[in-house]
């Protein structure tokens, strides 16, 4: 088949792209090798962990708040089984509604491994080993992260894990380790904590989900302690040993103590990697680095029919990242000019509260040397939050010192991966924290909480606090 | 024992260097390789450096012209411990000498015009990119610069933060200051810091200057780039001059910005002008005019300028055209214009009528024996002349790929220098604009140009009878000092007899 433009990889990158693509007119391919569509996003990422993590949210509230509200309950058991069926149900109409639109908009979908022959030849290798060649006049390679191991310890998927078989435990541990303490550790960390486990947090740098504002990582930290999880900062782990019917951990403090744990399962949620494994790079002679493949600001790579989207690339491994990527190559392909700006990509964290940020962290700005204000504030003061007794958390901006700009906007409390939407409309548009302060909030919402950091920022003059 | 700091081979062919500028005075303390002197060629500038550490004494003043191998000045090793004269302060009574290089000193990159080619001497800042006290990145784009043969852009030398010195429309000779980088090194801020919003009233009146002012909206951005618009040109009409979607839908491509004279609705209304507008705006010419403004006179008063006249009656190259321009595009890719069949003409006549490709250099006629044909392309910012080589041994698809390539590369001021310069011929169409007859004027040195116009069905006499065609009228502008009313004359004629007959295109006769 000869086609105008073959995605490969089916992810939040790749399948946006193929959508837009055909949208503009371009006959379309799309290539993946699971069995559903969707990649790592729909599969084994954002929406089974957002299917645990709200599963868990409800039995915590059942087993815990449930009776401060006035509804007296037997105590709550979990059905892990029936979960993780959920959550697989949940996966399931997810990843057939991205083939329903694959067929809505003519893609076609073509089942197996992609590998390139030339720039324009693509062969497709099925399950069952069969072979299929098509030509292209343009490649979006979208394929993709795999979650990264351990040099010394790599996955038996039994003891020690990854994210992927966290998602599919079909026993709840009774101590689960987490090794580091970024956005995937700590929302598969609290799922777990919630529903029982003993969870111990071993992090390697001095801060939880050390790229976002120190703020966020502090508060936090709070909350996981409330809930009963162990947090070890600072301490790199030298040994991870799977013994059978338990996993030994020894990790070294920066003064040189030596510490042991000891757990049924030890997640690995360290990072990932990008994924271009059997896609053939070598014959169109790009050479990966780092793992990543090279791209220019138009996401070309160094081939010219060929551009690469979403975690392949540099930049954030996130699903809406990958899906602004999509776009953005499809558009240009159509002689269009599009923009993504990345510094308001926002980053969310689905524990609870959620942690939400957009723009610069006040580190950078720091590092920077630019002058800035911050209006902070707080959850507890807020009427909507004591309500639902959500009164962790805070909302912090950060302002130029002197036009009053947003530079950044920091959101750890209930809401905050939906209300970042408004923090990155504002800095979009260029609002000044004035700005916000004078547009009218429904009250009472967890965003009042963002106009009262606004007024907080511009002037020290919140109203509720 | 003394160094003695020698006049280098540059070049082949260079024999003679003239001191352009003493960057170190004598008795100054020098580090090895650093850049102590710019000498200046026929042909180029170069950097002499430092062959060791030492004082330096200098043997020849700035200005001199000195030989290849001769000794222009010393440096004395052993004083390299000496210690370092006082920084500025203490020099300040004394001149520098003029430093033409940018340097770095103290965290403060100064950025000069660069030499951007033989015989231009100085250029117009047309658009800054950045503004004052943005933060730039090492080899980013900045400014467009513009000299009267092309258009430049300018990339930072350093990263950090910007310091305009020279202001947009202003004219710089080369070496003159552009601006000052403050070397930060890393991104401190991505966005501009302006002062701070100063109208803090209910009314979001468009024209409210803020630090937003010209920021457009993620569908404005977009738009804008797709029309090629930068956002400095358009006026935003958001709150605080922010550009919105609208502006951007409406902005209109324009190289100088007018003074936006918005109509009120209420002056709209009545027909009979009595209130009228009876504004005027001054505005800089550019290099670019200015040069155009100086070549055209300069050309008048030089030359023995005439023109002389002529019809073709296109019908055979439009039957030709029509007949074989769908296989001629698939072939070759590119449209069968008629610009091929003017230029093979005209490449043809001048082999006949050499003195018609020739110019006056001095007391000496310079015939060419190859065609290298300018052709004219109005651009947004003036008329360019890129220029065609060899024109004469092209084929029909060659020329028009040239033609093609050209005047995509002119729209987009992208043209070298060298692809504008050393033409032996002109061509100009007038006709795109309409244009029924006009008197073209020369391309010096060139000393002949032919005017294109439009095409327009006339009656016709054709064997004693009245026939419709489509007739141009072409002009051909001389220089009667070299080109002699016979040869113009005749020269145009062949060129006429060969448009409408072309197979004798191919037989050359
Ligand atoms: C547990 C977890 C939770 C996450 N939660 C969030 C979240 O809440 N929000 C968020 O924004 N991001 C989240 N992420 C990250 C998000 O999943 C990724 O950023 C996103 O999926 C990247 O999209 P992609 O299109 O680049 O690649 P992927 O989604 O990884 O898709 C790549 C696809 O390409 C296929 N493929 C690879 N090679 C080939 C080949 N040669 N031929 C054919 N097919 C091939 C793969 O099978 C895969 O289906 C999470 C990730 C994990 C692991």
């Amino acid at each position: 088949m000869q086609y105008n433009v073959t995605v490969i990889g089916s992810g939040p990158g790749g399948y946006v792209a193929a959508i837009r693509c055909a949208q503009l007119g371009f006959k379309t391919a799309i290539i993946e090798k699971y069995d559903t569509l969707g990649g790592t996003c729909l599969n084994v990422g954002c929406i089974p962990s957002k299917a645990l993590l709200d599963s868990s949210e409800h039995f915590i509230n059942a087993k815990e708040h449930f009776k401060e509200h006035g509804i007296d309950i037997p105590a709550p058991k979990v059905n892990i089984k029936q979960m993780i069926k959920r959550k697989e149900d949940v996966v399931k109409s997810n990843v057939d509604g991205i083939a329903f639109l694959m067929k809505k908009n003519k893609i076609d979908v073509l089942k197996g491994t992609g590998s390139f022959i030339d720039k324009n030849t693509i062969k497709v290798t099925s399950s069952d080993g069969k072979e299929t060649q098509v030509t292209t006049d343009k490649v979006i390679i979208a394929t993709g992260s795999k979650p990264t191991p351990l040099p010394f310890a790599p996955f038996d998927k039994k003891r020690i894990i990854s994210s992927t078989e966290a998602l599919t435990l079909t026993e709840i541990p009774s101590h689960l380790i987490v090794i580091g303490g970024g956005v995937i550790g700590m929302e598969l960390g609290s799922v777990y904590a919630r529903l029982g486990s003993k969870v111990t947090v071993v992090e390697f740098l001095d801060s939880l989900i050390p790229t976002m504002d120190g703020t966020m990582g502090k508060e936090l930290q709070k909350v996981a302690k409330k809930m009963g999880m162990d947090i070890y900062l600072g301490h790199k782990v030298t040994a991870v040993e799977n013994k059978g019917k338990e996993v030994v951990l020894k990790a070294e403090a920066k003064d040189g103590k030596v510490l042991e744990l000891k757990g049924d399962y030890c997640l690995v949620s360290i990072g990932r990697k990008p994924y271009t494994d059997g896609l053939g790079l070598d014959k169109v002679g790009i050479e990966t680095v780092k793992g990543q493949i090279p791209v220019d600001d138009h996401l070309k790579t160094n081939v010219d029919n060929i551009y690469a989207i979403g975690d392949v690339v540099r930049g954030a491994m996130l699903a809406h990242k990958a899906e602004e990527e999509g776009v953005f190559v499809a558009e240009q392909m159509a002689g269009q000019k599009p923009h993504i700006n990345y510094l308001l990509i926002p980053g969310v964290v689905y524990t609870w509260p959620e942690v939400a940020s957009v723009g610069y962290t006040e580190e950078q700005l720091k590092n920077q040397g630019r002058a800035y204000k911050t209006g902070t504030f707080p959850y507890k003061a807020l009427g909507r939050a004591r309500a639902s007794m959500d009164t962790d958390g805070l909302v912090k901006i950060l302002a130029d010192k002197q036009t009053d700009e947003i530079l950044g906007v920091h959101i750890v409390g209930a809401r905050a991966a939906d209300m970042i939407a408004a923090g990155v409309t504002a800095m979009e548009f260029r609002a000044s924290a004035e700005d916000v302060a004078r547009m009218s909030h429904a009250h009472p919402t967890y965003m009042e909480a963002v106009k009262e950091a606004c007024l907080a920022a511009t002037a020290n003059r919140p109203l509720h606090i | 024992m003394a160094i003695q700091i020698k006049v280098p081979t540059v070049g082949e062919s260079i024999s003679e260097v003239t001191i352009a500028n003493w960057l170190k005075k004598d008795g100054d303390v020098v580090k090895l390789d650093e850049v102590i002197a710019e000498l200046e060629s026929d042909k180029a500038t170069f950097e002499l450096t430092a062959q060791s550490d030492g004082v330096l004494k200098i043997l020849k003043q700035q200005g001199t012209t000195v030989p290849i191998g001769e000794t222009i000045c010393e440096i004395e090793p052993g004083a390299a411990q000496a210690p370092q004269p006082p920084k500025a302060p203490a020099t300040a009574s004394t001149p520098q000498p003029q430093k033409t290089e940018s340097k770095v000193s103290g965290g403060i990159k100064e950025m000069k015009v660069p030499a951007v080619g033989e015989s231009i001497t100085e250029v117009t800042i047309s658009t800054w990119l950045k503004k004052e006290g943005d933060f730039v990145k090492l080899d980013e784009v900045i400014a467009e610069v513009e000299s009267d043969k092309a258009t430049f852009e300018l990339p930072a030398e350093a990263t950090g933060i910007l310091h305009i010195v020279a202001k947009e429309k202003e004219t710089l000779p080369i070496g003159g200051l552009i601006c000052k980088i403050e070397i930060t090194g890393e991104s401190p801020v991505t966005e501009p810091q302006e002062k701070k919003e100063t109208a803090v009233s209910a009314s979001s009146g468009g024209s409210d200057k803020s630090y937003a002012a010209g920021h457009p909206s993620p569908a404005a951005a977009k738009i804008l780039s797709e029309k090629g618009i930068p956002a400095n040109q358009v006026q935003g009409n958001g709150v605080g001059g922010r550009i919105t979607k609208e502006d951007a839908v409406k902005a209109q491509p324009s190289t100088t910005k007018p003074a936006e004279t918005k109509a009120q609705p209420s002056q709209a209304a009545p027909v009979i002008s009595s209130g009228g507008s009876r504004n005027i705006r001054k505005e800089k010419m550019t290099s670019l005019r200015k040069t155009i403004a100086k070549r055209l006179v300069s050309v008048k008063n030089e030359t023995a300028m005439l023109t002389t006249f002529n019809e073709v009656d296109m019908k055979p190259i439009m039957d030709m055209r029509s007949k074989y321009k769908d296989q001629f595009k698939e072939k070759y890719g590119v449209g069968l214009g008629f610009m091929s069949f003017f230029t093979k003409a005209v490449c043809a006549a001048l082999k006949d009528f050499p003195a018609v490709n020739a110019s006056v250099e001095g007391d000496e006629i310079v015939y060419h024996d190859y065609c290298d044909i300018s052709i004219a392309v109005s651009t947004p910012r003036g008329l360019v002349v890129p220029v065609i080589r060899n024109a004469e041994l092209l084929s029909f698809n060659q020329i028009e790929g040239e033609v093609v390539r050209l005047a995509t590369k002119g729209r987009d001021g992208k043209l070298s220098i060298e692809e504008m310069t050393g033409g032996t011929f002109s061509i100009t169409n007038g006709g795109v604009f309409g244009s029924m007859l006009s008197t073209p004027i020369l391309n010096p040195p060139q000393s002949a140009i032919l005017g294109m116009h439009n095409i327009v069905e006339r009656p016709v006499v054709k064997n004693g009878e009245i026939v419709v065609r489509p007739i141009m009228y072409l002009a051909l502008s001389y220089d009667h000092r070299i080109v002699d009313g016979r040869e113009s004359v005749s020269f145009l004629v062949r060129v006429k007899e060969m448009l409408e007959d072309p197979g004798r295109l191919i037989l050359g006769v």
